[in-house]
Formats: structure tokens, C-alpha cells, sequence
């Protein structure tokens, strides 16, 4: 039985704009993708205008960082990640998971914490009690979970920003997949699942057509840990696969930003985000 | 030494050598003011204001207040107790290297302040001009005395030598602009504490000529603008000597040596003719001096506030 | 009179220059005999002295803003050569121990995985910074500086009260302190032979030095302060100046592609070694608080990527943290197969809901403390406090028992202070400084005796009103130098009496001794001279 990866390249380019003149700015980037279990990467690159030396290395949750500085007067900044990477479907049956009175291991209470954008309110922390007592392993509720959390909060590009949080997003109602993520993991960890917010991309299209490229997007997804950890699209309701490029994870965006930093200069004027994605094989 | 370090002690030698000259001119313009009965005492005031680069308001002016602008207000580092609060403030941020005798005494002169208004009601305004002048004098004297000749020392005297052409020339400007009486040649030379130099130098030969001869040119006399300008281009020499076969190292010491040779080789005559563009363009000298000083040796030394910003 | 020690009461704590009244233990015995028969106004002649001595040089502490001078008790606390000993390998144990901690939990977490510490313990630490993982000091030290709180318990036995491995200060009050007193008290110093305490400056810059970045053979240190305003900013001077290196503000540094520099006239150095004392969260706005002023932007990337040695480095403070130190025995027979030399204080960890009702009961016998505090704020001590205060630190520990620790309230050691014009016993602990260049730990002999000036207090941080005493170490009889080897005398005076400066004209020159530049001038002195200008005044003057 031969396993159908894919293979994808990816450009992922981003950048500020600024009302006049900046004088210095240092920023971080986590646009690369790393090899993990279900992915291989061919090729990781990153490019800075205006041109700047470039230091890599991996943080606290392993994720590959490019970081830079730059001195000379810039009114734009822009970063471009460019990848190869080759990603695997989904695993087979789901695993049964271990039950819930084992959940708390002191390995993953990191990941059991509410955290600034994933803390609940007592609605929320009366749903994550509510689903919690519905299901018989965790593995099953946190199915549940992503499923509800689909259902009730309708992906709305632009509703949210930066610094939402999750109540917010289910107060609304709507949000991106950096809210949906936000918001299942903080009920993922109400009910004392270990969960994890991950960062990544996604090409939109399952029948993608080889050598087409297509615009793509910055994604974000979850993972928990019922024995062993699993992953999931609560965005999309559908299990990680060969279209989803992982790029790093953490407690919650503030752990795994694309590009963030500090500069002394006039305001920002506007970000940009473009991301292309080429299925290769 | 550190940028910022540099700046401080500069700024320390512009404070007080400020502090000095402005206690001076205003000593000798208020007695004037009130031993001359034809003075219109608001146009003096406003004339004199003017000289001292502080714009006016249509409210009417009176030696009191003159006073109170350029004397006591402590925030405004254009009068003599702000430019000795704001000489003590750098002090504190160089205290490593400043000496400790340096410190106490600008310390002890900022605490000295508050008494001063009391003793301009008290005893007078001379009394507390006089003051200002001994303060500045024992700084003076601890400056020659405790610090060594190097880079920190260099900056010091330079800031003090470009302060006091520049506070010269507005001396000497009072006398060449029309409004309010017109202080004597005397005057500017009593005022600079040269009076008796003078006397001996000239013997007694007081004219025009020779009085402005005496305050813009004379080698020997350290008051002189011309030797205020030669002390600042030998620290500036001496900060960064020249590296090639032609030219000078710095753009402020092209600026300076440029004013300098302007007045060693043009005749007392002709520069008294034009005595008013001569003054107007020592002022600006000054402040091109100091914006080459600071661009050159002083980049970047005040903290710097960051903006935060993330991208989705 | 002697009535220094009139009325003079032991207790509560060991008192550690009386085992009994009026009988003096083996160390104090000498200092009991000087004082013994002062009267209250020598002494006290002797202490203003001192005290304006503090104030002339400036050495002040900012209290809640103001500047206050810093007392100095004239008593000094003496530790003798043995009791020494057992300190200073406590102490440097304890910062091996938490050394190889820091590389762990910022590295490989084996003692995590290995269960020794839970990792919640450490992931839910306040200063357990993530930010700091990965980077690896050249030369593996990341404790360069070290301030380890001590205090006697009722029999006499140093324990350890808590670990500081952040940014400790107090060593400068050290140094001023043995400076003033042998000032004011030179004939004990003369008769007593004590471990001298101004080498550590000496010892300090050979650490940071050693701390080099890979290839670097003339490194240039800095001391990085955060400016005038803060209230040790006179230690920082005082180090900086000490070491002969430059101090320098946030402002004063600047960091391309790594690399760190400070900006000077002559254009951009290279700085190879940060001794700061800025917390971790002001230092580097683009890893912490963006609105820090005080910091170098790019700093923490530096030292990552081995261009330039932070210390302390950053993150020390999970090892700091009240609730990890409970198991630091644990930590120094798990990385050092040893037992632990200096003992802790009965800690209670309070996440057990056992532990947390049995400490709830007993409130009045514990000292409860705040697991992220510094400066001793926050602390309630159950025997002093009033029913409103247990009220609310009853429901902190409910709310939140990770964030506490409660301990056994130890009647702190004391030792006599001079209180008014009579001598009483105060409370006082000890925080010895090491110094750890990566081949060995080097422990000041001493360090800064805090005493609590209010009679029966028993919180001694400065900044809650304290004082200090200087803090002697007698020299072994087994043949330690009582002078650091490297103090040697500058040669030998000549013999004789040097000749007279020169007089100047009009003065002669004094008989009887070699002179140089003998003039013949007669000077207004010279009796012919007045002479004869008296006789010309008499005869000028003519009849009337």
C-alpha cells in the first residue's frame, strides 16, 4: 500500500507599513516549517527587505525562529518565508485514548492553564462542564468539542484581530481560525485535556491540482493529549492531513506569532498577508 | 568615553559658563536701567530679552520680571537658575566622572537656589549676581584643579568656550542694538570683568576701537571672543587630530578655525564697521558648532521608546 | 561608667555573643572586653562618627524615594573561623546545585523527567522565563553572583532562609561598612586578625571575565545599571568603578546582528561581558515589556547566539523562587550525591489540601511569605499580626496556595546593637555573596549582616527599615592569611626626616635641618630687616 503524501511549496509573505520613516527594528519570524511526525522538509528559507543578516535557531516549544534586525531607514518591512515540504494524511483509526482520571500528568500541566487569549468566562466554563460530563473519554469530548465549537461560531475573515480573545469570539459569535483554535483550546483545558494551539498553513483545496498555485492561508488548528497527541482542524471539522503544513505550537498565539517585534519609529500604517501554496506531487 | 557621558560633561561646561554670563549682563543692563533716568524701562527690558533669544508677549516688561525670566526661573535653561539646575542634573547622570568636589559644589549651588529669591528681595539683585559669578568661579577653579586633562576635561572646556562666544557676542550685541540706552564700552568691559586688563593693555586709552578690539580679539584676555574661539578649536584638535594629509578632521573644527581666522585676519576697522552681521553671524557659528559636536560625538544617547507590532 | 550593657536581657533568639549573662562566648570574648568597660558616651562618640562618616561619602539607601543614609550599628557580629568553614561550603554547594539545575530546566529537563521537582513547579514560576531556553553560557556559568540569606536558629545552626540568584545587591554596604569601621574602631582591627572583604571586586571582574564569549581573549565588561534613580545605583558606581570598567545605561548600548556595543566618541566598542542589574522583564524589549527604556533591544539573541555573556543570566529567578527552594536538598543530592551542608527552614508547601489545612490552623507559630516576593514585602508573620491581617492572608492561601509558602517562625539569632545609649540584643541573618568564575565558587568572608532596629522585629530587609553591622570572620589559626597576599606594603619609607618644601621669597628658612633652596634673602621675619624698617618709620616721620 503505497502512502499518498503530498508534496507543497509554500510563500508566505508578510510585512508592515508605516506612516513615514522607522530608524531600527527587531523582529522575530515563525514562518518555517519543521520536521515533524507527519511532515519532511525539503527546504525552509526566509528573505528580509530591507535586506538584513538573518539568526535562526529553535525556541522553548521548538519552533524554527528567524530573527533580524535593521538599521536603515525603511518605511516597509517585509518578510518572505519560501518552504518545500512533504506532509502525510491522516493517521488510521483514532486511538481510544486514556481515560479521564489520567489525564492529569505533570509532563503536559503547562498545557492545562488558561493563558490570556484561551481563558473562559463561567458560560464557557459551564459548556466545557457540560460536554465533559456528556462523553466517556476524553478523546470522544474533545471530538464533541470541535464539533460545537464549528457549529456555533461562523468563520468571519476580519470580525476579529490580533488581540482577540476567546470569550470574545464566542460572545460574537464569529471569528478566524486563530479565535475557533483559541476558543477549543481553552474548553479543551477546562475539562483537563492538555491542549495545544498550533500554527501553520493550509492548502484550501482537497482535490488540489499539481503545478497550480493557489492562494493559501496562515492557519490555526489544535492538538490535545489523551494518551498520546492528536490533531485537529476544529476550523474546518476535519482531522490534520497531507494539506497542512506545520509551521510551530505553543500555549496560544502569543507563543507561536508569524512575525512580531519592536521598532522606534511612526505608527504602523497596515500589515500584509499573502500566502501561495503550490502542490508539487 | 561614552556618548552620553561626553554630552553631560559638555553641556555641564555650556550650564554654567550660561549661568555666568548671563548673571553678568544682567547685572550690569539693571543697573543701568535704573541709574539712567531717560530709560524707558519696558523697551530696555524687551531689547535685552531680545539679545537673550526670549521672545515677549505684549505684556509690559519691568526690571522685576526681567528678573524673574532670566535670573530665578528654574525651568527655563536660559536663565542663570536653570541653566545651573539643568548643569547639576548632567552632573548627577556623569557623577562617575565628575569629581566628587565637582558634584558637591554643583549640588550645593542648586540647594543654594531657593535662598536666592530671598536674597534678591533682601538684599538686591546685585547681591545675588554676585553670588551666581563666585559659585561659577569655585566651579571653575575645581574643574582646573580635580579633573584630569583627558577626553571628559575636553568636552567640558569646550562647551564652556562655545557658550561664552556665544554669550559675548550677545553682550556685546546689546550695545550695537537701537531701544533703550546703549550700554558704554565701559560698560561691556566692566561687565566681562576686564576693566582693569584693559586699562593696563591699552593704558588707559579708552575708544571704540580699542574696546572692541580688546573684547573680540585679544589673545591674552580669555573673555575675548577670539580667544574663546582658539580654546575651542584646540579642544576640538585635540578630540580628533587629524588623520590625512589635507583638511581638518571634524566639521566643527572646520566651522570654528573658519570663524577664528575670520577675526585674527580682518582689522579691528572693518570688523567694528560691520559689528552687528559680525555678532549675528558668532551666534550662528555656535550653533552650527554645537550641531556638528553633537552629530559627530554625542549620536544616540537618549532612550530609546519601542512600538510593539505582530502580525496574524 | 560602663553601663553599656546594663540591663542587657537575653532572648528570644540565641544570642550569639552571651551563652549566658554576662558571659561571653569564645569568639565575642575580645570585642566584650573592649567594650565592656566604655561608657554609653564613648561609644556613642564613636557611632556618630561613623554614622557621619556614611553621610559626608553619600552612601545612602533610597527608601520609598528619599534618600536616607544606610545605619551602621557600631557592634560588629563575629563569626569565627570554624563556624565559617561550614558556611562557605554550604553556600557554594547550594550554587553548584542550582547551577546545574538552571542548565537543566533551561536545557535537556532531566530532572523533570526524573520526577525530583515537579515540572509544574516550574512551569508555573513566575520568573521561569522560556525566552532563556537554549541559551548556554560559554563558560556554563549562569549564577555569576550569588546572595544566599542565612540565619541562626535557637541552638545556633545556620539554615538557609532563601536563595537569591537574580540580581543580589548589598555587597557595596559590605565594603563600606569594614571601610568605615576601621576608621572608627582601628585598635580592634590591629588586635584582632579578620578575613579581609575588599578583594571582591578583584574577584568579581576575574568571574565575568572568565565568562568570555567563545574566542575572546581581552574582554571588555561593563556594569549596566538602570541610571541614577535607582535606589543601589550607588553599589553599581561603586563596582563599576572598583572593577576599572565603564558604566553604562540601557541608552548607552546598542545591538547589530548580534553583536553588542556601546556608543562612545570614538564611534561604536564592542562589549563582550554585561554584569546588569536590571530584571530579566526590563532588559530586552523585544523578548519582555516592549515599554522598557532601561534595556538593550536584540540583547537576549546576543547572548543566544554566543556573541555576549549576560550576567546573571537571564532566568535565574525559577531557581529563586520560594517554593523551589523546598526542594533544593533534594537538588543537591540529586545533582551532587551529597547532603545538603546548610540545612532550610521547616518550609511548607502548600498545594497539599493537608499541608494547607494544618498550616491554616496554625498561623500564629508561621512566618507566611509570598513565593514571588523580594525585599521581605508581603510577609505576615502569624505571631505579630493582627486578626485582620491572618483574615486576609488566610484567604490569599485558599486562593492561590501555589503562590505562598509558610515556614516555621525561627526566633532569629541576635547579637548586642547599640539601641539609644545602651547595647541590646537584636535579630540579625546574614547574606554571604559568592562569586562563581566556573572553576570554583569563591564566597566572601562575611557578607551583610542585616539587623532589625525595632526591638523584637524580625523582618530585616533594608528596605523595610533595617540596619546592618559590619560582619567579621576571624582568620584560621591554621595559617590563613589575615591580609589578602596581594596587599603588600609599597616599599619602605627611607629613614630620616625628609627636608622642608620651599619657603618662597620674603621667608627664611627654619634652623636646624638640611633646607633646599636656601635663600639669602632676608624676609619680613629676618630681625635686621623689621629693624630697619622700623627705625625708617620712626625717623620719616619728622616733627609735626
Amino acid at each position: 500500500m503505497t502512502v499518498s503524501s503530498w508534496r507543497l511549496s509554500i510563500r508566505h509573505r508578510t510585512g508592515f507599513t508605516y506612516d513615514g520613516q522607522v530608524g531600527a527594528s527587531y523582529n522575530e519570524a515563525r514562518m518555517s516549517p519543521r520536521d515533524d511526525p507527519h511532515q519532511a522538509v525539503l527546504d525552509a528559507r526566509v528573505e528580509v527587505w530591507p535586506p538584513a543578516r538573518t539568526y535562526r535557531y529553535e525556541d522553548y516549544w521548538g519552533t524554527v525562529v528567524t530573527a533580524f534586525d535593521v538599521h536603515t531607514p525603511h518605511e516597509r518591512l517585509e518578510v518572505t518565508a519560501s518552504s518545500t515540504v512533504e506532509t502525510l494524511p491522516p493517521g488510521g483509526a483514532a486511538p481510544a485514548g486514556v481515560p479521564w482520571s489520567d489525564l492529569a500528568v505533570d509532563r503536559w500541566h503547562e498545557l492545562l492553564l488558561p493563558t490570556p487569549r484561551t481563558t473562559l468566562d463561567e458560560e464557557l466554563a459551564a459548556l466545557a462542564g457540560e460536554i465533559r460530563g456528556a462523553y466517556g473519554s476524553p478523546h470522544e469530548a474533545a471530538l464533541a468539542v470541535c464539533e460545537r465549537v464549528r457549529a456555533e461560531v461562523a468563520y468571519v475573515a476580519g470580525s476579529t484581530g490580533v488581540q482577540t480573545d476567546a470569550v470574545q469570539a464566542w460572545r460574537q459569535r464569529s471569528g478566524v481560525c486563530q479565535d475557533i483554535s483559541h476558543l477549543t483550546v481553552g474548553l479543551l483545558r477546562a475539562m483537563g485535556i492538555p491542549a495545544r494551539y498550533v500554527s501553520g498553513y493550509l492548502h484550501p483545496s482537497r482535490s488540489a491540482a499539481i503545478g497550480e498555485p493557489v492562494v493559501g492561508q496562515s492557519h490555526a488548528w489544535v492538538e490535545w493529549w489523551a494518551g498520546r497527541w492528536t490533531g485537529f482542524d476544529p476550523t474546518n471539522g476535519i482531522p490534520i492531513g497531507e494539506r497542512h503544513v506545520l509551521v510551530g505550537r505553543g500555549r496560544e498565539y502569543g507563543d507561536v506569532p508569524p512575525l512580531k517585534g519592536v521598532y522606534n519609529g511612526p505608527p504602523n500604517t497596515g500589515q500584509g498577508v499573502e500566502v501561495e501554496i503550490t502542490r508539487l506531487r | 568615553m561614552l556618548s552620553r557621558i561626553a554630552e553631560s560633561l559638555y553641556w555641564i561646561g555650556r550650564y554654567v559658563e550660561r549661568a555666568e554670563d548671563t548673571a553678568r549682563i544682567l547685572d550690569v543692563h539693571l543697573h543701568l536701567m535704573l541709574a539712567d533716568p531717560w530709560v524707558d524701562e519696558d523697551t530696555a527690558c524687551r531689547s535685552l530679552l531680545s539679545v537673550m533669544g526670549m521672545s515677549t508677549d505684549d505684556r509690559p516688561l519691568s526690571a522685576a520680571r526681567v528678573v524673574g525670566l532670566l535670573g530665578l526661573d528654574e525651568r527655563n535653561p536660559s536663565s542663570v537658575a536653570g541653566a545651573l539646575a539643568a548643569a547639576r542634573e548632567n552632573a548627577r547622570g556623569a557623577r562617575e566622572t565628575v569629581s566628587s568636589e565637582m558634584w558637591e559644589s554643583l549640588n550645593a549651588t542648586w540647594h543654594g537656589l531657593p535662598d536666592a529669591r530671598r536674597r534678591v528681595d533682601q538684599e538686591g539683585v546685585h547681591a545675588f549676581f554676585r553670588w551666581v559669578r563666585e559659585r561659577c568661579a569655585v566651579l571653575a577653579g575645581l574643574t582646573d584643579a580635580t579633573m584630569s586633562r583627558d577626553e571628559g576635561w575636553l568636552f567640558l572646556v569646550l562647551g564652556r568656550s562655545l557658550e561664552r562666544v556665544d554669550m559675548t557676542a550677545r553682550l556685546l550685541s546689546t550695545h550695537t542694538r537701537a531701544g533703550g540706552s546703549i550700554p558704554s564700552w565701559l560698560t561691556l568691559l566692566r561687565s566681562c570683568g576686564a576693566w582693569e586688563t584693559f586699562l593696563r593693555t591699552y593704558r588707559g586709552s579708552l575708544d571704540d576701537r580699542h574696546a572692541a578690539e580688546f573684547l573680540l580679539l585679544d589673545r591674552l584676555f580669555p573673555r575675548s571672543v577670539f580667544a574663546a574661539l582658539s580654546t575651542a578649536e584646540s579642544c576640538l584638535a585635540e578630540l580628533s587630530p587629524d588623520a590625512g594629509r589635507a583638511g581638518v578632521a571634524t566639521d566643527a573644527r572646520r566651522i570654528v578655525g573658519r570663524a577664528r581666522t575670520n577675526l585674527e585676519f580682518r582689522g579691528a576697522e572693518e570688523l567694528i564697521a560691520d559689528l552687528g552681521g559680525l555678532l549675528d553671524g558668532l551666534e550662528r557659528t555656535c550653533s552650527q558648532v554645537n550641531d556638528a559636536v553633537s552629530r559627530r560625538y554625542f549620536r544616540q544617547t537618549s532612550a530609546v521608546s519601542w512600538v510593539q507590532e505582530a502580525v496574524a | 561608667m560602663a553601663d553599656l550593657f546594663e540591663d542587657y536581657r537575653l532572648g528570644p533568639g540565641w544570642d550569639e555573643m552571651f551563652g549566658e549573662p554576662g558571659m561571653p562566648r569564645a569568639t565575642y570574648e575580645a570585642l566584650h572586653a573592649t567594650l565592656q568597660p566604655l561608657s554609653s558616651a564613648e561609644l556613642g562618640v564613636r557611632a556618630d562618627v561613623l554614622a557621619r562618616a556614611f553621610l559626608d561619602q553619600g552612601i545612602t539607601f533610597a527608601l520609598k524615594g528619599v534618600e536616607r543614609p544606610f545605619p551602621l550599628d557600631i557592634v560588629p557580629r563575629i563569626i569565627s573561623a570554624a563556624e565559617w568553614a561550614v558556611v562557605e561550603a554550604g553556600v557554594a554547594q547550594r550554587i553548584r546545585a542550582l547551577e546545574a539545575f538552571l542548565a537543566d530546566v533551561y536545557g535537556a529537563g532531566q530532572v523533570l523527567a526524573d520526577g525530583v521537582v515537579p515540572r509544574r513547579v516550574v512551569v508555573t514560576s513566575a520568573h521561569f522565563h522560556r525566552e532563556a531556553a537554549g541559551v548556554n553560557p560559554h563558560n556554563g556559568v549562569r549564577v555569576h553572583v550569588a546572595g544566599v540569606d542565612l540565619i541562626r536558629d535557637e541552638t545556633g545552626t545556620f539554615r538557609v532562609l532563601e536563595d537569591n540568584v537574580r540580581v543580589p545587591s548589598g555587597v557595596s554596604y559590605v565594603m563600606e561598612n569594614r571601610r568605615a569601621m576601621s576608621h572608627v574602631l582601628p585598635e580592634v582591627f590591629s588586635a584582632t586578625r579578620i578575613r579581609p572583604v575588599e578583594s571582591y571586586p578583584r574577584q568579581l571582574l576575574r568571574a565575568l571575565r572568565a565568562a568570555a564569549p567563545a574566542g575572546v581573549s581581552a574582554p571588555t565588561v561593563v556594569v549596566l545599571t538602570p541610571g541614577v534613580h535607582n535606589s543601589a545605583y550607588f553599589e553599581h558606581a561603586l563596582l563599576a568603578r572598583e572593577m576599572g570598567v565603564e558604566l553604562v545605561e540601557g541608552r548607552d548600548l546598542v545591538c547589530v546582528g548580534n553583536q553588542v556595543a556601546m556608543r562612545t566618541t570614538a564611534g561604536e566598542k564592542r562589549v563582550d561581558v554585561i554584569y546588569r542589574r536590571i530584571d530579566d522583564e526590563f532588559l530586552d524589549p523585544v523578548q519582555f515589556r516592549a515599554d522598557s527604556v532601561l534595556g538593550v533591544a536584540g540583547l537576549l539573541n546576543a547572548a543566544r547566539a554566543g556573541q555576549v555573556t549576560i550576567a546573571n543570566a537571564v532566568g535565574n529567578g525559577v531557581a529563586d523562587d520560594k517554593l523551589l527552594y523546598t526542594y533544593v536538598p533534594e537538588l543537591i543530592r540529586y545533582y551532587l550525591g551529597e547532603e545538603p551542608i546548610l540545612p532550610n527552614v521547616e518550609t511548607y508547601r502548600l498545594e497539599d489540601p493537608d499541608v494547607l489545612a494544618h498550616v491554616l490552623d496554625s498561623l500564629d507559630t508561621l512566618v507566611l511569605k509570598p513565593v514571588d516576593g523580594s525585599g521581605g514585602a508581603g510577609i505576615v508573620i502569624g505571631s505579630q499580626a493582627s486578626d485582620e491581617q491572618l483574615a486576609g492572608v488566610r484567604d490569599r492561601l485558599r486562593r492561590d496556595p501555589r503562590g505562598w509558602i509558610a515556614q516555621r517562625e525561627v526566633k532569629l539569632s541576635m547579637v548586642p546593637t547599640l539601641i539609644g545609649n545602651r547595647l541590646r540584643p537584636r535579630h540579625v541573618d546574614l547574606r554571604p555573596f559568592a562569586v562563581n568564575d566556573g572553576s570554583r565558587i569563591w564566597v566572601l568572608p562575611g557578607g551583610l549582616t542585616r539587623v532589625a532596629l525595632p526591638e523584637g522585629a524580625l523582618v530585616v530587609n533594608s528596605s523595610q527599615g533595617g540596619g546592618s553591622k559590619d560582619t567579621w570572620v576571624l582568620a584560621g589559626s591554621s595559617g590563613s592569611p589575615a591580609h589578602d597576599a596581594s596587599a603588600r606594603p609599597l616599599g619602605v619609607a627611607p629613614a630620616g626626616v625628609a627636608p622642608p618644601p620651599d619657603p618662597g621669597p620674603g621667608f627664611s628658612v627654619p634652623t636646624g635641618g638640611p633646607g633646599i633652596g636656601v635663600g639669602t634673602v632676608p624676609g619680613p621675619g629676618d630681625g635686621a630687616f623689621a629693624a630697619q624698617q622700623q627705625q625708617q618709620q620712626q625717623s620719616g616721620g619728622g616733627a609735626c
